[in-house]
Formats: C-alpha cells, sequence, structure tokens
C-alpha cells in the first residue's frame, strides 16, 4: 500500500518538488547575497533608528537586494501552499472518481487501511512542502526582519505556511467528495482556499488576539513600533479619539514662522481636538503567539476536513 | 461446509428506490453460477454487497461464512471480485499493476500472473491504457485470479467485449475453474455467454430472486405444454405456471413440472435453456407492465 501510494503520488509529489527547487534556485543566491550585503553595509547598526541617514542606508539596501523582495512583498507567493495541498488530493479524488478504488477495496487489504495510508501520505507531504517552503524564506528573510520586524512576512514564516498547506489539501478531499468530480472540485477547493486566506490576513488576524493601543503628544516619540504590526495609526486628541476635522482644520492652522516658512501650530490642532497620536498595533513580542494560533487555525480546519472526507469514504455505497 | 455465497432477505434501498430486493439464496462452494436478469434487476448491487463495496439496507449476506463488512479484513483475502468497467490504474504499465496485486495480498500469486500475461502476449512495460477492451479484461482477470480466491465474483465480465475476446476471457475462467477448487459467480443479462460455462443458474427479476438451482435440474423441470384452454387451470394446481399465453381454445403454458407430466390431451415439449429464462424474464416484463398500469 505504500508503494501503490507513492505511486500514485508521484506526480503531484514531483510538481510540489518542481516549485521548492525552482524558488530555492531563485530565492538562495537572493539571500546569500541580502546577508553579505547586510554586514557590508552595516545595516545593523540602523535597525530602530529613525534618523534620516539610517533612512537611507536602509532604503539603500532594500534597493541593492534586488527585485526579489519586491516580488515577495506583492504577496502573490501566497497562493503557492494553496497550489501544492490542492495538488495532493487530486490522486486520491481521481481515484474516486473514476471508480478505480473498487479495484483497491476489493485487493485484501480494509478500506480503513486504503484511506489512512493515502491521507498519511498525502499529509505527509503537504507537511514536508510546508516546512520546505517555510524554511526557505524564514532563512531568506532574516536580515529583513530585522529591519522591518516579523510581523513583515508573517505568512511565509515558520509554521503558517505549513497550515496553509495542510488546510489547501483538506479543503480538496472535503469538496471533492461532496462532488465527485475531480476538476470543479479542485477550482472551488481554491477559490475558497484564497478566499479563507484573505479574510483572515485581512480581517481575522487582527482581532485573534484584542490588539494595544497607545495615544501620545507631539513632543513625545510613542512607543516603538518599528517592529510591531501597526494595525493603525491616525491623528487624535489627547483621549485618542481620531481627529474628525477636515483639511480646513489644517489650513486654519497653518502659521508663518517668521522666515517664510509654514508650518502646522501643534496648540491650534490640539485645541481642534487633534496633535496627537493614536496607534493600534500588535507588539513584536506576539509574534509567536500568533503563530501559534494561525497554526492551530488552519491545522485543525484542516483535519476536521480531512477526517471528514475519510468519513465520506468509509461509508461510501 | 458452509455455502460459499448465502444471502438472507438481502435488500439494498438507494432514496426510495430498492436496486434490490428480498434477495434469499445459496449458492454451494466448487460451483459455477450464473446470475442472469435484465438491466437494473440488481445484479451489480448483489455481487458488490457480497464483497464488502456495498452495505445492505436489510437482510444479511455472507460469504465463506463471513461478513463481507464486519469481517473484512477476513473475508477479502479469500473473495475475488471484478468490477464491471474492469477498472485498473490507467497510467500504470502491467508489471506496476502486477506490483500493485502484490503488494496488496497476501496469497498472491505471481508466478501465475506472470505466466498468464507472458500467454496473452501482452509486454510488461505496456501501459494500462494504451491496452485493448479485451486485453485489459484479461489482466483485470489476471489480478482477481493470481489473489487465488476461494470465491470469484465477476460483474457482467465480458459486456463490453467483443465476441472473440468473451470467447477468449470465459476460456480463461473455464481453466481457472478447471485449475482448483474455485466457486465462481458471473452476473449477464445474455445468458449465451455463460451457458458453456456455468452449472448453475439464478434469474434475478424486479430485484427478486426468480429461480435459483443446478442448470441441469432447471432444464430437466421445464415443459412447455399446450393443450385445451379450459383445463389449464388443473395444471396449474399440479405445476408451477411460469408463463402462459391463449390462443382462442388453446393454451400454451410454460411450467416448472412437480413430477411427470401425463396427459394426452396436453402436448409437452422440451425447453432450452435460453428460453426458460425467456420465459422467467417475460414474466418479469409482464409483471412490470401491470405495475405501471395499475
Amino acid at each position: 500500500m505504500i508503494w501503490l501510494s507513492w505511486r500514485q503520488q508521484r506526480t503531484e509529489t514531483l510538481i510540489a518538488a518542481a516549485i521548492l527547487a525552482l524558488l530555492t534556485v531563485a530565492f538562495v543566491p537572493a539571500g546569500i547575497h541580502a546577508a553579505d550585503l547586510y554586514v557590508q553595509q552595516h545595516v545593523a547598526r540602523c535597525v530602530d533608528r529613525q534618523t534620516q541617514a539610517c533612512g537611507f542606508v536602509v532604503g539603500n539596501y532594500v534597493l541593492n537586494t534586488g527585485v526579489l523582495r519586491g516580488l515577495l512583498d506583492s504577496g502573490w507567493f501566497n497562493l503557492i501552499p494553496g497550489l501544492i495541498g490542492v495538488a495532493l488530493a487530486t490522486p486520491i479524488l481521481l481515484d474516486l472518481e473514476n471508480g478505480v478504488v473498487r479495484l483497491a477495496w476489493t485487493q485484501s487489504i480494509t478500506r480503513r487501511h486504503w484511506i489512512g495510508t493515502k491521507l498519511g501520505f498525502a499529509v505527509g507531504t503537504a507537511v514536508l512542502a510546508g516546512a520546505g517552503f517555510s524554511a526557505l524564506f524564514t532563512w531568506y528573510e532574516i536580515p529583513f526582519d530585522r529591519i522591518f520586524g516579523r510581523w513583515d512576512k508573517f505568512d511565509f514564516e515558520w509554521l503558517a505556511p505549513v497550515g496553509y498547506t495542510l488546510f489547501a489539501l483538506g479543503l480538496a478531499l472535503a469538496v471533492g467528495v461532496l462532488v465527485r468530480r475531480s476538476a470543479a472540485a479542485l477550482v472551488v477547493a481554491y477559490g475558497a482556499y484564497v478566499a479563507a486566506r484573505l479574510f483572515v490576513q485581512y480581517w481575522l488576524r487582527q482581532h485573534l488576539v484584542a490588539p494595544l493601543s497607545a495615544t501620545w503628544g507631539p513632543r513625545s516619540a510613542g512607543p516603538n513600533l518599528s517592529s510591531a504590526w501597526v494595525i493603525s495609526q491616525v491623528p487624535s486628541d489627547k483621549a485618542g479619539h481620531p481627529f474628525s476635522g477636515g483639511a480646513q482644520v489644517f489650513q486654519a492652522c497653518v502659521r508663518s514662522n517668521g522666515d517664510g516658512f509654514k508650518g502646522v501650530s501643534q496648540a491650534c490642532m490640539a485645541r481642534h481636538g487633534a496633535g496627537f497620536t493614536h496607534a493600534v498595533y500588535q507588539p513584536a513580542s506576539r509574534f509567536w503567539e500568533f503563530q501559534g494560533i494561525e497554526f492551530a487555525l488552519f491545522a485543525g480546519v484542516a483535519l476536521l476536513l480531512t477526517a471528514f472526507a475519510a468519513w465520506r469514504v468509509l461509508r461510501t455505497d | 461446509m458452509t455455502a460459499a455465497l448465502v444471502t438472507d432477505g438481502l435488500g439494498k434501498r438507494y432514496g426510495s428506490q430498492w436496486a434490490l430486493r428480498d434477495c434469499t439464496l445459496e449458492i454451494p462452494r466448487g460451483s459455477v453460477t450464473a446470475l442472469v436478469g435484465p438491466n437494473g434487476a440488481g445484479k451489480t448491487t448483489l455481487l458488490r454487497m457480497a464483497v464488502g463495496l456495498t452495505r445492505p439496507s436489510a437482510g444479511s449476506v455472507r460469504v465463506l461464512g463471513l461478513d463481507p463488512h464486519v469481517d473484512a479484513a477476513e473475508a477479502l483475502p479469500r473473495v475475488g471480485f471484478l468490477a464491471q468497467e474492469h477498472p485498473l490504474y490507467g497510467g500504470f504499465t502491467i508489471a506496476e499493476m502486477l506490483r500493485v496485486g502484490r503488494e496488496l495480498n497476501p496469497g498472491w500469486d505471481e508466478e501465475a500472473a506472470r505466466a498468464r500475461i507472458a500467454e496473452l502476449d501482452l509486454p510488461l512495460k505496456k501501459k494500462v491504457r494504451s491496452l485493448s477492451g479485451g486485453q485489459r479484461a484479461q489482466v483485470a482477470l489476471t489480478l482477481a485470479l493470481a489473489k487465488r480466491p476461494e470465491l470469484l465474483l465477476l460483474d457482467e465480465p465480458v459486456a463490453s467485449l467483443d465476441p472473440l475476446a468473451r470467447r477468449e476471457f470465459m476460456q480463461t475462467v473455464v481453466e481457472a475453474v478447471a485449475d482448483r477448487e474455485l466457486t465462481v459467480v458471473l452476473s449477464s443479462h445474455i445468458l449465451a455467454d455463460l451457458e458453456r460455462v456455468c452449472d448453475r443458474l439464478v434469474i434475478l427479476a424486479v430485484g427478486r430472486t426468480q429461480l435459483a438451482g443446478s442448470i441441469e435440474e432447471i432444464v430437466a423441470s421445464h415443459r412447455l405444454l399446450t393443450g385445451p384452454r379450459d383445463e389449464a387451470e388443473d395444471v396449474a394446481r399440479l405445476h408451477d405456471v411460469v408463463r402462459e399465453s391463449h390462443a382462442e381454445r388453446q393454451t400454451t403454458l410454460v411450467v416448472r413440472a412437480n413430477g411427470h407430466v401425463y396427459d394426452a390431451r396436453w402436448t409437452v415439449h422440451e425447453l432450452d435453456l435460453e428460453e426458460i429464462v425467456l420465459a422467467y424474464l417475460g414474466q418479469d416484463a409482464a409483471r412490470r407492465r401491470e405495475a405501471v398500469l395499475s
């Protein structure tokens, strides 16, 4: 059964391996270059320093590390764990669709044994592929994480990609046993994967743990947000209520400094209910907590979906 | 020794439709049984339940004394099954298909399987996808036989094959039965495919068993009677009437005779197996028409 599972999943496993190999070939040289440059250009001393000179050093560094980081920034690579997960479900779904399971289920092994081994293989490969994906980007991001904080590429690092791959696999299996037409099931499952990821990334994740908030005045530096995940940062009054006045308030508060240079009077802004900054954020220290929650969420749903698929297979007449 | 296959009030319902209903039969070991009936009579459902692919909705089924669901691990190695569409992994080579058989069956007979493939003149490296329908059926049968089952269930094994491939397939079955102790159940809606091979017959129609027994006994007991119409009822009292048709003064009856038929006023003809089966299936068609009309 182990040989059969491997033989049937060979193509999909090779596709996953090819995708990861392609990413490795692209990102490993770029990662080595970025790590070298980080040392050469003394970027480390500019971590957490907001001076103009440091802004220049960091900007220059990012510029010199090449275009791949920009590609990663675009978020398109988030599609890859889903693609691999969905692909790994196809051999099982095709077997069910074209009735060849009637061959497998009438050999000397039980159906429970069959589905157990098949799922074990698919899940194992998904974990390996997700871990490979994560390892590559976690390593590549080391210098960038020091500068921008680890929140920046949260869904490419550590546990999260493993959860995403398992989730896509579970989705495809569950939809597949319901729809019974593999091609349609894979498309629907992939769409659902993208929708779920967007929902979590842009809405759910920030609510998983109540965020911190801070309000500070013009003369205070405020909390160090350079490596935090800033959910919102807006002008506000002293109590932290967001500034509701429009452009006319700014215009009313513009004062000439005497030397012809214009500035905004902070005292005037404060009178109009502004002059302070209010930020809602997740601190860098919560990174692991969020990684754990994100993984548990996606892997947990994946477990339920996979168990449902197995149950349906065992009950198939 | 327990029978190879026993069903008792076995039924399967899909939604509100019964695919098979109240099926009670016993297939003794060592027999080769033809399971005959029109399309939709429940032949496939019966065989699938026997091998544990489908769960019964009513009644019970036992193969070699075992429940195919509860005792699956014990029953499966002893039962061979060939589904109607001869399922094989399309992208596999024949050698890989044999490996599937070897990996999944403890009793696998590699030597016999290889010998059979060589006899068929099929290269081991050939992909299953590129085989003809007949070759595919033969490879699937090779797999089912190399498992060395005690009971072999073949669901419409030759329905999709051309006449030559049919003959070759059935020849393989005959050889396998001659080789060793093997009980075979073959289903078909065409009796001609099976008659040469089988020694027992089960007729399944309207989802029920209509007739079951040894072919010899069935042929010996069924007669075609032609006689006066007004005495048809007297005949029915003595013998089981399978089918009747009336002309103005004369009646023709197909009966399953209980004892000899002596009566000077009735002419008695022997029937061959096909005519008997048709009489039962005709009865089925007539009942269905009644069901539709009522």
